[in-house]
C-alpha cells in the first residue's frame, strides 16, 4: 500500500516543480470560454439586410415599422434602405448584404383587398447559421402584419402555441460553462497520468522503477491518482472562474456543489483511466500530444458541450452514447442549470461508474510490466 | 556458499539478432563480479533479463535463490539495480529521490531516514541534499543513482556501466566507493563495464561476453595467465606486415603473433629480451619499424587474444547522461 502512495508522491513533486503547466492547463479553458462565447453567440445579430420599399401605401409603412422594430428590439438586423431592387439582389450575392427585403408597389393594394400579397426575401443561403436567423426574423416580422387581425379575433378552435419557460432562460456563454470544465478535465487528463508514464519511457527512467518491487496497480493506480488529484483541482478553478464570469452561482447549496463535485471526480476518472489504456505503451510523448488532440475534439463536439446532440444525425448520435463526456456535460447541465440533485441524474452517474470502472481495470490488465 | 547469481542456458532474441545466447554462470554471495563486454555485446540485455524487465527467449536464471520468471516479486526485493542510463529524477532533489525509492521497498519511515542520510554522506551528496538533481554534474548523478538503490540494503546490486560517460576522476571516486559499499554492506555486486581498468581494479571474478557469448571467465590473474605469454612486444610496421607475422609466429619464443589494427602483437616470456630479436627479425624480412612497445598483459589483451579485436575499437558510442534519450524501446536502448 504504501508503494502506491511513493509512486503518486513522487508524480506530484515532479509536477509541483513545473507550475506553469498547471496555470496554462487553467488559463486555456476559459481562454475557450471567451472565444466560443463570443464567436458562437446563441443569438445572431447585426446582420446586414438591404430594405428596398415600393410601397408608400398604408401596409408598406406598417411592413416598414415591423422591420425597424427587429433592427431596433432583438438587433438582429441592421437595416440599410435602397431604391434599386436589382442592385439589392446583387448586394446580397456579393456578400455584402446577407439578406434583402423588396416591397413591390402593390403590397398595399393586395393587402387590403386581400389578393395574395407578396414580399421579397432574399437570403444569402451559403451561410447557413446566418440564413436560418434572418429568415426567422424577415418572415415574423411580414407575418406579424396579419396578427392584427387574429388578435382581434382569436379563432377558438385552433391551438394556440404558447411558449412555456421550464427553467430560467440560460445564456449562451453559461450554457458552454458545462463544456469547457469537461474541457478542462479532459486537457488535465492529457498532461497528467499517462503522459507521465511516457514521458518516463521516453527518458530511459521507466526500467529503473520496473526493477523495484512496484506492481502493476501500483503504477497504473498511482498515476491515475496524482493525475485525478491535480486535474480535479484544475476543473474546480476552472468552473469557479467561468461561473463567475457568466454570472453562475458558484456554490449554491452543499448539495448542489457537492454533486458538481461527483460529476467532475467521475469525470476526471474515467478519462484518466481511459487515456491510460489507449496510451499505457506508447513510448513517445509526441504520440499523447497528437492523440489526445484528436479524442479532445472527437469527445468534445458529440459531447452537447456546444450544439446540442438532438441536432445530430442518428450515428453521431449513437457515438455520444458511449461518450463520457456527453454524460458528464448532461450531468452538469442538470445539477448547475435546472438545480436537479444527483439521483435525479442517476443515469449518468451510473454510466461514468461503469465507463471508469471498466476502463480503469482493462488499463491495469492491458499494462505491460517489462520493457 | 551459496550462489547469488546463477543462469541457466539464458537467450534472448530481438527478431533475427541473438543478443545473449545460452549464457550459463554462476556467481557466489559476496563477489564482485564483472561482465566485461564491447558495445552491444549484450551486457544489458543479461540485466535487463536478471532484473525482470526482460523475459528470456529460453532458459532463465535464478537471483538470490529466486527464479527470474516465476518468483519475480521476490527477485525485485532482493535486489538493487543502478541502469545504464541515469534514471534519478531530475526535477526532485536528491533526498526525495532516494526517499521516494525507499518507500518503493517500503523501508520504514525512521529506518529510512536514518539510511538516506547515511548514504548522502558516504557518496558526498549530503550539502547537496536538497538540490534538484538537475543541478548535478554527470559525477554526481551518478553517485544519487548508485545511493538510491541502497537505501533498501538489497543483497545484490547490479550496476550497468556505472562509469561510462564520466572523467576519470569521478570514475575513481565512483570505484572507490563500490569498494566501500561492499565491504561494509555485505553485498554481492555485478557489475558491466567495457573498461577494462574498471574490471582489473574492482571485480574478483570477470567473464568477458562477446556478441551475446561469454568467451572467458575467471579471476583477472587467471584469465591473463590463460594466454600465453607475460608481456606483449608491438611493433608498427609499415609495410610486409603479413609476412613479418608469419616469421614471427615460427619463432620459438613468441607464443602467438597477431596483427591487430596493422600493429604486430606478438605474446613472449620476457619482453626487454625478445623486443630487439623481433626487430631484427622485421628489418631483415625488408619491414619498417617505425614504433616497437612492450606491454604487460592485461585484459583488454585477453579479450584480443580471443576475439582478434581490441574492445576499444568499439568504444566510439557517445554517452548522453540524459541517455536511453528518445530512443523507442522497440528500436533499442543502449
Ligand atoms: N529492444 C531491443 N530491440 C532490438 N534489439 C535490441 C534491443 N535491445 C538490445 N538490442 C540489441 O541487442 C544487442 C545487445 O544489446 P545490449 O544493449 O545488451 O548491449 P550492451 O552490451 O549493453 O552494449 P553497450 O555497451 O552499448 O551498452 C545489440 O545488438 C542491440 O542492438
Ligand atoms: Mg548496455
Amino acid at each position: 500500500m504504501r508503494r502506491v502512495f511513493a509512486v503518486i508522491e513522487r508524480d506530484m513533486r515532479k509536477f509541483s516543480r513545473n507550475p506553469v503547466i498547471m496555470v496554462m492547463a487553467v488559463v486555456m479553458p476559459i481562454a475557450y470560454l471567451i472565444i466560443l462565447g463570443n464567436s458562437f453567440q446563441g443569438k445572431l445579430k447585426g446582420l446586414p439586410v438591404a430594405v428596398v420599399n415600393q410601397d408608400d401605401g398604408y401596409w408598406g409603412r406598417r411592413l416598414d415599422e415591423r422591420l425597424k422594430a427587429v433592427a431596433i428590439g432583438p438587433k438582429t438586423v441592421t437595416l440599410t434602405y435602397m431604391s434599386d431592387q436589382g442592385k439589392a439582389v446583387e448586394d446580397v450575392r456579393n456578400g455584402k448584404f446577407k439578406g434583402a427585403v423588396i416591397v413591390p408597389p402593390d403590397f398595399s393594394r393586395r393587402m387590403a383587398l386581400g389578393i395574395n400579397p407578396e414580399v421579397g426575401i432574399f437570403v444569402d443561403n451559403t451561410d447557413q447559421i446566418s440564413e436560418g436567423a434572418l429568415t426567422g426574423a424577415l418572415t415574423d416580422a411580414v407575418n406579424s402584419l396579419r396578427e392584427v387581425f387574429v388578435s382581434v379575433r382569436p379563432d377558438r378552435t385552433v391551438v394556440q402555441a404558447r411558449r412555456v419557460e421550464l427553467y430560467r432562460m440560460v445564456d449562451y456563454d453559461q450554457a458552454l460553462v458545462p463544456g469547457v470544465v469537461v474541457m478542462a478535465i479532459f486537457m488535465g487528463t492529457m498532461i497528467t497520468g499517462v503522459f507521465n508514464l511516457v514521458m518516463d519511457r521516453f527518458l530511459g527512467v521507466d526500467e529503473a522503477i520496473l526493477m523495484t518491487p512496484v506492481t502493476k496497480t501500483d503504477i497504473v493506480g498511482g498515476l491515475v491518482v496524482s493525475g485525478f488529484i491535480i486535474t480535479m483541482f484544475m476543473a474546480t478553478i476552472v468552473y469557479i472562474v467561468s461561473a463567475l464570469i457568466t454570472g453562475i452561482t458558484v456554490f449554491g447549496s452543499v448539495s448542489r456543489f457537492l454533486g458538481i463535485l461527483v460529476v467532475l471526480a467521475l469525470a476526471t476518472m474515467g478519462l484518466l483511466s481511459m487515456m491510460f489504456l489507449m496510451l499505457g505503451r506508447a513510448n513517445h510523448p509526441r504520440i499523447v500530444g497528437v492523440f489526445s488532440g484528436f479524442m479532445n475534439v472527437i469527445f468534445f463536439f458529440p459531447s452537447g458541450a456546444v450544439y446540442p446532440v438532438e441536432g445530430f444525425p442518428k450515428w453521431l448520435r449513437a457515438f455520444s452514447k458511449v461518450n463520457p463526456e456527453y454524460y458528464a456535460v448532461h450531468a452538469l447541465k442538470s445539477i448547475i442549470f435546472k438545480g436537479n440533485p444527483l439521483w435525479a441524474i442517476y443515469g449518468d452517474i451510473v454510466f461514468l461508474l461503469c465507463f471508469l470502472t471498466v476502463m480503469m481495470t482493462l488499463a491495469v490488465v492491458t499494462f505491460k510490466r517489462t520493457l | 556458499m551459496s550462489l547469488a547469481v546463477e543462469t541457466f542456458d539464458i537467450r534472448k532474441t530481438f527478431g533475427e539478432l541473438t543478443a545473449v545466447k545460452d549464457i550459463s554462470i554462476q556467481i557466489n554471495e559476496g563477489e564482485f563480479f564483472g561482465f566485461l563486454g564491447p558495445n552491444g555485446a549484450g551486457k544489458s540485455t543479461l540485466i535487463r533479463m536478471l532484473t525482470t524487465v526482460l523475459r528470456p527467449a529460453s532458459g532463465t536464471a535464478s537471483v538470490g535463490g529466486f527464479d527470474i520468471t516465476k518468483e519475480p516479486d521476490e527477485v525485485r526485493r532482493s535486489i538493487g539495480v543502478v541502469t545504464q542510463n541515469m534514471a534519478s529524477d531530475l526535477d526532485l532533489t536528491a533526498r526525495e529521490n532516494m526517499d521516494i525509492f525507499g518507500k518503493f521497498y517500503e523501508v520504514p519511515k525512521k529506518a529510512r531516514q536514518e539510511r538516506v542520510a547515511e548514504l548522502l554522506e558516504r557518496v558526498g551528496l549530503s550539502k547537496k541534499a536538497d538540490e534538484l538533481a538537475a543541478t548535478f554534474s554527470g559525477g554526481m548523478r551518478r553517485r544519487l543513482d548508485i545511493a538510491r538503490v541502497l537505501v533498501h540494503k538489497p543483497e545484490i546490486l547490479f550496476l550497468d556501466e556505472p562509469t561510462s560517460g564520466l572523467d576519470p576522476q569521478s570514475r575513481r571516486v565512483v570505484w572507490e566507493m563500490l569498494q566501500n559499499f561492499m565491504k561494509d554492506y555485505n553485498m554481492t555486486i555485478f557489475l558491466t563495464t567495457h573498461y577494462m581498468e574498471e574490471a582489473e581494479a574492482l571485480c574478483t571474478r570477470v567473464a568477458i561476453i562477446d556478441r551475446g557469448s561469454v568467451i572467458a571467465m575467471g579471476t583477472p590473474d587467471e584469465l591473463k595467465s590463460g594466454i600465453p605469454g607475460n608481456d606483449i612486444v608491438i611493433l608498427t610496421l609499415s609495410r610486409e606486415q603479413e609476412n613479418v607475422r608469419n616469421l614471427a609466429a615460427a619463432e620459438g619464443y613468441v607464443h602467438k603473433a597477431q596483427l591487430e589494427n596493422g600493429d604486430l602483437r606478438c605474446y613472449v616470456d620476457s619482453g626487454s629480451e625478445d623486443a630487439p630479436r623481433l626487430m631484427k627479425l622485421a628489418t631483415d624480412a625488408g619491414a619498417e619499424v617505425r614504433a616497437v612497445s612492450i606491454q604487460k598483459l592485461s585484459l583488454e589483451d585477453v579479450f584480443i587474444h580471443y576475439t582478434g579485436r581490441s574492445i576499444r575499437e568499439e568504444e566510439s558510442k557517445k554517452v548522453s547522461l540524459f541517455l536511453g534519450a528518445g530512443v523507442p524501446s522497440k528500436l533499442g536502448r543502449n
